[in-house]
């Protein structure tokens, strides 16, 4: 973390994550409003590490908060808007990989390990490293029925893979999480997602508040995580001393727009349809002016450019759409000129508009 | 996924053999082409990259190659987020901490509270001198870091050591062994997930051949 001393000698720092600092405000400012509370953020958070995307200081996450409901309905809910805002800015082909921080530090408790061997046992799992896990279980003295349940846990991929596993009653407390993870995807097949959802027991994600489910989302070409998140429980009552569950993801705007490039998506051709204004006439440029912004176009006036080549060449240069070029007034019809096509026809301001709408819906 | 795994090879010297015989192991054939930087094999299954030990593990980190073999020590040194499948057990060295054999210190808790180090190891050295409460100043150098001492660069290295020869050879003796290393086979956590059948097989047929 970035952190600085301030003059009077108080550290001060630059988030490096957005929950926390939530966290912060809903515990201490938002303590009144109706729960569950629905949030969300798109901001720049700054971090020293160096294991992100282009050794970038300082990116942007795009992220949402669910607090103050603790039922699993809130787990797919966020899971499941985490795959539709994928597909809305146009991603293809993502998919979410789930795990459990509960279940997995269950099992490691069950274990019995100290923490130096639970954080090298996670290691051993990660890597999936079959040999290593057999040493592993067996320098431990670790019960064949619990190491049979980690290989096994290894191998389910989807979430439905896990109803072939039951244990017996001195391992409730994994049977439940286990039920919750079977309840969660039937929650994410209401939505209709559960195709795009993989079980991965050995998921962790860095954070340590994580409680209960805890996803990753990816894409198959890019080799790093988009984002992700889960459930957190605890954090609240650090601020305040009340318990409050909640869950959230958040992704990596700048991871997003290099998977969108990696998919062939030329951002810079997306977004609303632009317009110049040429006028022979001040007024009647600026009345044209005020006439696209209030139906909510984006345009400027052009000024400098007086030969009609030249301001077709600026216009490319800016990256608008089209040129309309007005007269002396708008009450007769006007030129407009589309970039894209290289052509002009004659039309109203008002029939321009619709056609614009009417190629945007489609 | 039906495009090519990606796998990063060492380009050079005994690591690249090495290499090269664990892709045997793979039963994979390499069109062999000399010198060439990307190399296909036979089956059109695979794609070969030959880079530097050091970016390999983050070509790896960033998916720029799924696959990819390189030193324990370097993938430290990286301090990427990949997953080691196999040790390959060659390669097989040691990142130590030497000083020239005249000094009188004969062990690290005796060297100064700041040391100034010379290294190819810039955050491993950190880490190690900072576990021992000091502050190292570091000189990251490029390969050769065991000339630092005689030019008067500084009296400390941190460098790999196979045998102790070149460290002899230049004047220098260890005074503690920081890790051991070997290479090891790491992937990408994405393309895992995507090839995780094929990779599995990859991983079964070098871990069976002895």
């Amino acid at each position: 973390m970035f952190k600085f001393q301030d003059r009077d000698g108080k550290i001060l720092a630059l988030r490096a994550e957005m929950t926390t600092p939530i966290a912060r405000i809903v515990t201490t400012k938002m303590g009144s409003r109706p729960k569950p509370l629905r949030l969300f953020y798109i901001c720049n958070v700054f971090r020293y590490n160096r294991s992100y995307f282009e050794n970038l200081r300082e990116f942007h996450q795009a992220g949402v908060e669910l607090i103050g409901c603790s039922k699993l309905e809130a787990d797919g809910e966020v899971i499941a808007l985490l795959l539709f805002s994928a597909e809305k800015i146009g991603l293809e082909k993502v998919r979410i990989d789930l795990g459990h921080a509960g279940l997995l530090r269950e099992i490691l408790n069950t274990m019995r390990l100290g923490e130096s061997e639970k954080e090298i046992f996670q290691k051993i799992l990660k890597s999936r490293n079959t040999a290593k896990i057999d040493k592993f279980t067996e320098d431990f003295g670790i019960s064949p029925q619990l190491k049979d349940l980690l290989l096994r846990l290894l191998n389910c991929k989807k979430l439905e893979d896990l109803q072939s596993i039951s244990l017996n009653p001195k391992l409730a407390k994994i049977q439940r999480f286990l039920s919750e993870l079977l309840e969660v995807n039937d929650i994410l097949s209401d939505y209709g997602v559960e195709e795009d959802v993989f079980f991965d027991f050995s998921l962790t994600r860095k954070i340590e508040y994580y409680t209960g489910v805890v996803f990753e989302a990816s894409i198959p070409n890019v080799g790093l995580p988009l984002g992700g998140g889960g459930r957190y429980d605890n954090l609240m009552e650090k601020f305040n001393g009340q318990k409050l569950p909640a869950t959230g993801f958040a992704i990596e705007v700048e991871k997003c727009l290099w998977a969108l490039k990696n998919q062939g998506f030329d951002v810079s051709k997306r977004g609303e349809p632009k317009v110049l204004i040429k006028s022979m006439s001040r007024s009647a440029g600026v009345e044209a002016l005020k006439f696209l912004r209030n139906a909510g176009i984006t345009c400027l006036l052009n000024f400098d450019e007086q030969e009609k080549g030249d301001v077709i060449e600026y216009a490319k240069q800016l990256g608008v759409n089209y040129v309309v070029f007005v007269g002396s007034s708008l009450e007769k019809s006007l030129e407009i000129y589309d970039i894209n096509l290289g052509s002009a026809k004659k039309s109203r301001l008002q029939s321009f508009i619709k056609s614009m709408e009417a190629s945007e819906g489609g | 996924m039906d495009r090519k795994i990606r796998v990063a090879l060492p380009s050079k010297g005994r690591l690249r053999d090495s290499s090269l015989d664990t892709v045997k192991k793979m039963g994979v054939h390499l069109n062999e082409s000399g010198r060439a930087y990307i190399v296909e094999d036979a089956k059109g299954d695979f794609e070969f990259v030959f880079a530097r030990t050091f970016d390999i593990p983050l070509y790896v980190h960033y998916g720029a190659a799924d696959l990819g073999i390189t030193g324990y020590d370097v993938i430290l040194e990286r301090e990427v987020d990949v997953y080691e499948l196999l040790d390959l057990n060659f390669g097989k060295c040691s990142l130590v901490v030497a000083i020239p054999e005249n000094s009188e210190i004969s062990s690290v808790k005796s060297l100064s509270r700041t040391p100034r180090v010379a290294t190819e190891y810039p955050n491993i050295t950190r880490k190690y001198f900072e576990s021992l409460g000091k502050q190292a100043e570091i000189l990251a150098v490029r390969g050769t870091a065991e000339l630092a001492p005689r030019l008067g660069l500084a009296e400390i290295i941190v460098d790999v050591s196979e045998t102790g020869k070149t460290l002899k050879e230049n004047g220098l003796k260890v005074i503690d062994k920081i890790l051991d290393s070997s290479c090891r086979l790491i992937c990408n956590r994405i393309s895992y997930r995507v090839f995780e059948k094929k990779i599995n097989g990859i991983v079964e047929r070098i871990g069976r051949m002895p």
